[in-house]
């Protein structure tokens, strides 16, 4: 039998190997070329409403199953917000579709010299509430449920929390940096190293991509290495090299950060306002407390972005009897992109939302809830 | 189900052994204040050689690219106001027909 099966097995071996060294020499020219980047942000959408740098996308879903809870996210002001529909098949807008939302997105677009002097006001006293105003308008929904990743976490908190009377439905927060002192090399620049924020800015007034990029570099410095070891691994699996480059591209693709917004940002964490309960927004004390809508949390045990340390005391912080916090063993993008997203995170988050969102008023739940993830 | 290979396992073990002193030296007060020097230095030599070619540019009564930067910081702060005035008034409008 052996001796039967010995060749074709030999046979077998050997074309395998070649269709993984062509494999890899094929992505390898790729990947030194340049070429055939993925598609990201491929969910079809309309712009439906525009100011300054920042627009709303409204994401085409099913229409016919009638008023869907409409559901708006609000990303960081430090990289592009395709991350939250990465590629098809892999992508946090495609699955809140998919479970029935009326899906918008506020992204903040790149900003220039005309945004140099931004302050957090303008996105939370200003941008935010016209674009709820808005989302109403288009989905007809009386109440909004927001969701916030990363920084636009903390803009959406400074909302909730100065706007008390929001038409919130509910709030979702993902990986929010709370305490600036476990911030690691971002904080401690301007805390102990008495780095002038100034210094960084460009000469549009804004803190260029290429200093947040050296910053969140900085963070694991071993990171950089280890990227490369691991897409040598990986090289010759199609699938592996295309969400890589699409991952890896988005991780280097940074926006301005508007200068006025990176001096406030460097007076919360010399002050740790969140923390400590000294927030300032257009000249009001602003206090997490005020927050009583529902309330859900979620960060992840092995986020080098925002440590869990960083994360884990907003949820003692927040007012909401309705509150809750989701940890996973995950990174900061893993949240949402890959296995844990698609398996814990992200079924979560939506049974969350749906529980929420089941007054009529709200529109209609459209589909049963998912059975997997951890019921809230 | 393919194994780790071998030299994938000495990466690793090396990786663990390194990046935990790596990233509590990036997030010392120490480096951080190094950082901050370094920065602080490549500024005041940017700003040192750029009041050079101010002077020059002045010199023959032309302006430098310090006025323009200060001319495009004005104008984006007053493209701010009035965007942040024009949102303010459609608040305001949208509250008013709300009463009405």
């Amino acid at each position: 039998m052996t001796s039967e099966q010995g060749p074709v097995g030999l046979a077998g071996l050997v074309r395998q190997k070649v269709e993984r060294a062509g494999s890899r020499a094929r992505n390898g020219l790729r990947m030194a070329t340049g070429n055939a980047r993925p598609a990201v942000g491929q969910t079809p959408k309309d712009v439906v409403w525009r100011h300054g740098r920042s627009e709303l996308w409204r994401y085409r879903g099913d229409e016919s199953l009638g008023p869907r809870p409409p559901l708006l996210l609000v990303f960081s002001l430090f990289s592009r917000s395709y991350i939250l529909d990465l590629t098809p098949g892999n992508s946090f807008v495609e699955r809140l579709l998919d479970a029935g939302f009326d899906v918008y997105l506020l992204d903040w677009g790149v900003p220039d010299e005309r945004d140099a002097a931004n302050r957090l006001e303008d996105y939370v006293d200003d941008y935010l509430p016209a674009a709820v105003e808005r989302v109403r308008e288009v989905s007809g929904g009386d109440r909004v449920n927001l969701v916030g990743y990363c920084f636009g976490s903390v803009l959406a908190l400074l909302y909730a929390a100065h706007h008390r009377d929001a038409p919130l439905r509910s709030l979702t927060v993902m990986t929010t940096p709370i305490d600036l002192d476990h911030l690691g090399p971002f904080g401690n620049l301007t805390k102990h190293g008495g780095l002038n924020v100034d210094s960084l800015l460009d000469a549009d007034g804004n803190v260029p991509p290429a200093v947040i990029y050296q910053g969140f570099k900085s963070l694991r410095p071993t990171a950089a290495v280890t990227q490369y070891v691991d897409l040598w691994q990986g090289l010759g699996n199609d699938q592996y090299v295309a969400s890589y480059r699409a991952l890896i591209g988005w991780a280097t693709d940074h926006v301005p950060l508007p200068g006025g917004v990176a001096r406030q940002l460097a007076e919360m964490v010399d002050d740790n306002a969140i923390v400590n309960d000294r927030l300032v927004i257009g000249g009001d004390r602003v206090h997490l407390s005020d927050i009583t809508v529902p309330f859900l949390t979620v960060l992840a045990d092995r986020d080098h972005i925002v440590p869990e340390a960083s994360a884990a005391p907003l949820i003692d912080l927040v007012g909401s009897p309705d509150k809750h916090e989701l940890r996973l063993d995950g990174g900061h993008v893993g949240l949402l992109v890959g296995r844990t997203a698609a398996r814990t995170t992200i079924p979560t988050i939506i049974d969350f939302l749906l529980r929420r969102s089941e007054d009529p008023a709200a529109g209609r739940r459209t589909t049963p809830p998912p059975t997997s993830g951890t019921e809230l | 189900m393919t194994s780790t290979p071998t030299w994938r396992n000495a990466y690793d073990l090396a990786e663990r052994a390194v990046a935990p002193h790596a990233e509590s030296l990036v997030r010392s007060a120490e480096f951080a204040k190094v950082t901050a020097a370094v920065v602080g230095a490549r500024r005041a030599v940017g700003r040192g050689l750029s009041g050079v070619s101010t002077m020059a540019w002045h010199l023959v009564n032309l302006p430098a690219q310090t006025d323009l930067q200060r001319l495009r910081g004005q104008i984006g702060a007053l493209d701010r106001d009035v965007r942040r005035l024009s949102l303010q008034l459609e608040q305001s409008g949208r509250g008013r027909s709300e009463q009405q």
